[in-house]
């Protein structure tokens, strides 16, 4: 969108953990997202895949590692400088019920106006070009409470994109939204993939998604980077039976790698067999037949 | 909202100015309206009873209406030329309640407003910060501890708010701070304070000490004269200005911290500097009238009803209903209980319980912005 070059932003040995845990959710993991390409982020819940992004975004203070946006630490940016530079689609979203979708996306303007200015013809472009490309026309003049999940996030989707930045960042945009908003989503970042110079880092929750979506994947696991690269070198039998606990076979299609899950894994899988594991379940069952005789 | 069916819809900024003119023009006009019937009939009835023509003539007297020398008694203190008796009741005793009571309500519902926005809470109330318990406290040590004070009192009062705000806002912040901290903060002290501040009535040992402490603590209007207009105005004008400028900070404070930070917003900052300006015009309201409850919970509540949330709007609404509202509840306190005046913040709380009971039972979701 704006800017020549793409931009690139790098993190660097990155260790990130919150006041009230007991160690480091991320403990020193690097990660680049290529210039103008789209970076996905998966892991299984709690792995530190929205930890990492929010400290990306510099919404979380890092222990150590450094952040850097085109070469440069995020920390020596002004505030509002880094807002037009990078956005973030955050999971905690919310809007008063009764601002117009239009209301919202011009927030989006908020890091290129000064304290007292109004809204330029330029405020006015952006943010017709943000709703066109997350194709919220027809909801434009609705107020937000009166949305749908699914509007509701296209609405805040077109927000961060009014913010004209060079790096966007979205957490989990499509978790919760049903199927067609799902693709509404996914299609808005293969847009801004193929038509834009826009760096995007998005954490997945879904991996077929991701592999679909990303010209690079990152698995994170407790914190730790498991694997990263082409989504078909990185989505495979292997990376779901270690990372996600799933046992699944992986086919590759023209369109991505297609996964069909089979069953869950449970602990001592790795090292047991199907008896092993039914023993482990007796073992379990004992308590309560202990608490039963109470 | 079903006007919008041209064939050829008009652009954003005349559909905006438009919804602007519609309600929030009507709630302005509805506002202003209150105020001058309640003022009218403040300056008709009381003890020295005129008609109702009567009182109108004393208001537009031309006499003291065009006289510099007047007003500059009135604004900047001294001595009051000569006028007729009905003038001088009206012009010297009777109109400043109604403006000092229009201060105060533009005062607490802007100050609301603010509170509001700054906890993303639509319970939350001028005094939710521990303002109230602080200028509380400290008009009872003044009255019965230190009594040497008790000319400064409007001051000390006002002091003790913002300190008391201070002292809640150190006591939430760790590593910075968050709506629901600043809230529980607000509780702690707030409890502490109106321990200690109940605790020293204890040692009022006249009658009349107790007497000007509850009017103190509930909020009175009575014998406020051009003194306190004088008092109010300014810091009327200064906070209203702000909360103005302000509107658009709200407006994105409302999308939660995160949305608001990640818009480049300094978030701690712009929330201690907006808290300020609502201290500000809190404890404004407190120096000349006291602890005048729910007009600043309501008013922005009746307002956001009207206007919705965006924040341009709903100062402005506020700077009109609230001392629609205040200059109401001054005429029932005034003259419900004739000769008898009672403290305007009984009227405020008996009209605000009821509204409350209303909404709760019309709204399903009170609460949240």
């Amino acid at each position: 969108m704006s800017g020549d070059d793409p931009t690139t932003l790098r993190g660097e040995e990155l260790v990130f953990s919150y006041p009230t845990g007991d160690g480091p959710v991320v403990d020193g993991e690097s990660i680049t997202a290529e210039a103008g390409a789209v970076t996905a982020l998966v892991g299984p819940n709690g792995s530190g895949k929205s930890t990492l992004l929010e400290g990306l975004a510099d919404q979380l203070p890092s222990d150590s590692g450094s952040v850097l946006l085109d070469g440069r630490a995020v920390q020596s940016y002004d505030e509002k400088e880094l807002a037009r530079t990078m956005g973030l689609l955050s999971q905690e979203s919310t809007a008063p019920d009764s601002i117009s979708v239009e209301e919202l996306v011009f927030h989006g303007r908020y890091p290129h106006r000064g304290f007292f200015e109004g809204t330029t013809t330029e405020d006015e472009r952006a943010v017709d070009r943000a709703i066109e490309l997350a194709g919220c026309g027809q909801i434009r003049d609705r107020e937000v409470g009166s949305l749908s999940g699914g509007q509701r996030q296209l609405a805040w989707i077109a927000m961060v994109l009014a913010q004209d930045t060079d790096v966007l960042l979205l957490d989990e945009p499509t978790t919760f939204l049903d199927l067609h908003h799902q693709l509404e989503v996914i299609e808005i970042v293969e847009t801004l993939r193929e038509e834009s110079d826009v760096t995007v880092v998005v954490v997945l929750h879904d991996i077929e998604q991701a592999a679909r979506l990303a010209d690079k994947v990152v698995a994170l696991d407790d914190g730790v980077v498991r694997a990263r690269g082409q989504p078909d070198a990185v989505v495979t039998e292997e990376l779901l039976a270690e990372v996600f606990q799933v046992d699944a076979t992986v086919e590759s299609t023209p369109r991505g790698p297609r996964i069909e899950p089979l069953r869950a894994r449970h602990a001592g899988d790795e090292t047991a067999d199907r008896g092993h594991s039914g023993g482990e379940r007796d073992r379990l069952d004992e308590p309560a037949t202990h608490t039963g005789g109470d | 909202m079903g006007a919008e069916t041209s064939s050829n819809p008009p652009g954003w900024r005349e559909r905006l100015s438009g919804r602007v003119d519609g309600s929030l023009l009507a709630l302005c006009v509805g506002s202003l309206a209150v105020v001058v019937g309640g003022g009218l009939v403040q300056v008709s009835f009381g003890a020295f009873s005129m008609t109702v023509a009567e009182a109108w003539r004393a208001v537009f007297d031309p006499n003291v209406l065009f006289d510099i020398d007047a007003w500059e008694a009135f604004l900047l203190g001294g001595t009051v030329p000569e006028m007729d008796e009905r003038s001088l009741i009206v012009w010297n005793i009777r109109l400043p309640r109604v403006f000092v009571a229009g201060f105060v309500g533009t005062n607490l519902a802007v100050s609301g407003a603010i509170f509001q926005a700054v906890t993303r809470n639509e319970l939350a109330s001028p005094f939710v910060l521990g303002v109230s318990s602080g200028a509380g406290l400290s008009v009872l040590l003044t009255l019965v501890v230190f009594s040497g004070l008790t000319t400064f009192l409007p001051v000390v009062a006002s002091v003790g708010g913002a300190a008391a705000f201070l002292l809640v806002y150190a006591i939430a912040w760790q590593n910075g701070t968050s709506p629901v901290r600043l809230v529980l903060a607000g509780v702690i002290v707030g409890t502490v304070f109106s321990s200690l501040q109940t605790a020293l009535f204890f040692f009022a040992d006249d009658i009349a000490v107790v007497q000007s402490a509850i009017a103190w603590t509930t909020g009175s209007l009575t014998g406020t004269d051009w003194e306190q207009v004088r008092m109010a105005l300014p810091w009327t004008v200064v906070t209203t200005s702000l909360a103005l400028v302000g509107a658009r900070q709200l407006n994105v404070l409302l999308l939660g911290e995160q949305t608001a930070s990640s818009l480049g917003m300094s978030v701690e900052r712009v929330r201690f500097a907006l808290s300020g300006v609502a201290v500000l015009a809190a404890a404004a309201s407190i120096a000349v009238a006291g602890i005048v409850g729910f007009v600043g919970l309501i008013v922005p509540h009746v307002v956001r009803n009207v206007v919705g949330s965006d924040y341009r709007k709903l100062v402005v609404g506020c700077v009109f209903a609230g001392p629609a509202l205040m200059v109401a509840a001054d005429v029932g306190a005034r003259l419900a209980l004739s000769p008898v005046q009672i403290p305007v913040g009984i009227v405020t709380g008996l009209i605000g319980g009821p509204y409350f009971l209303y909404l709760m039972r019309r709204q399903e979701q009170v609460g949240e912005i």
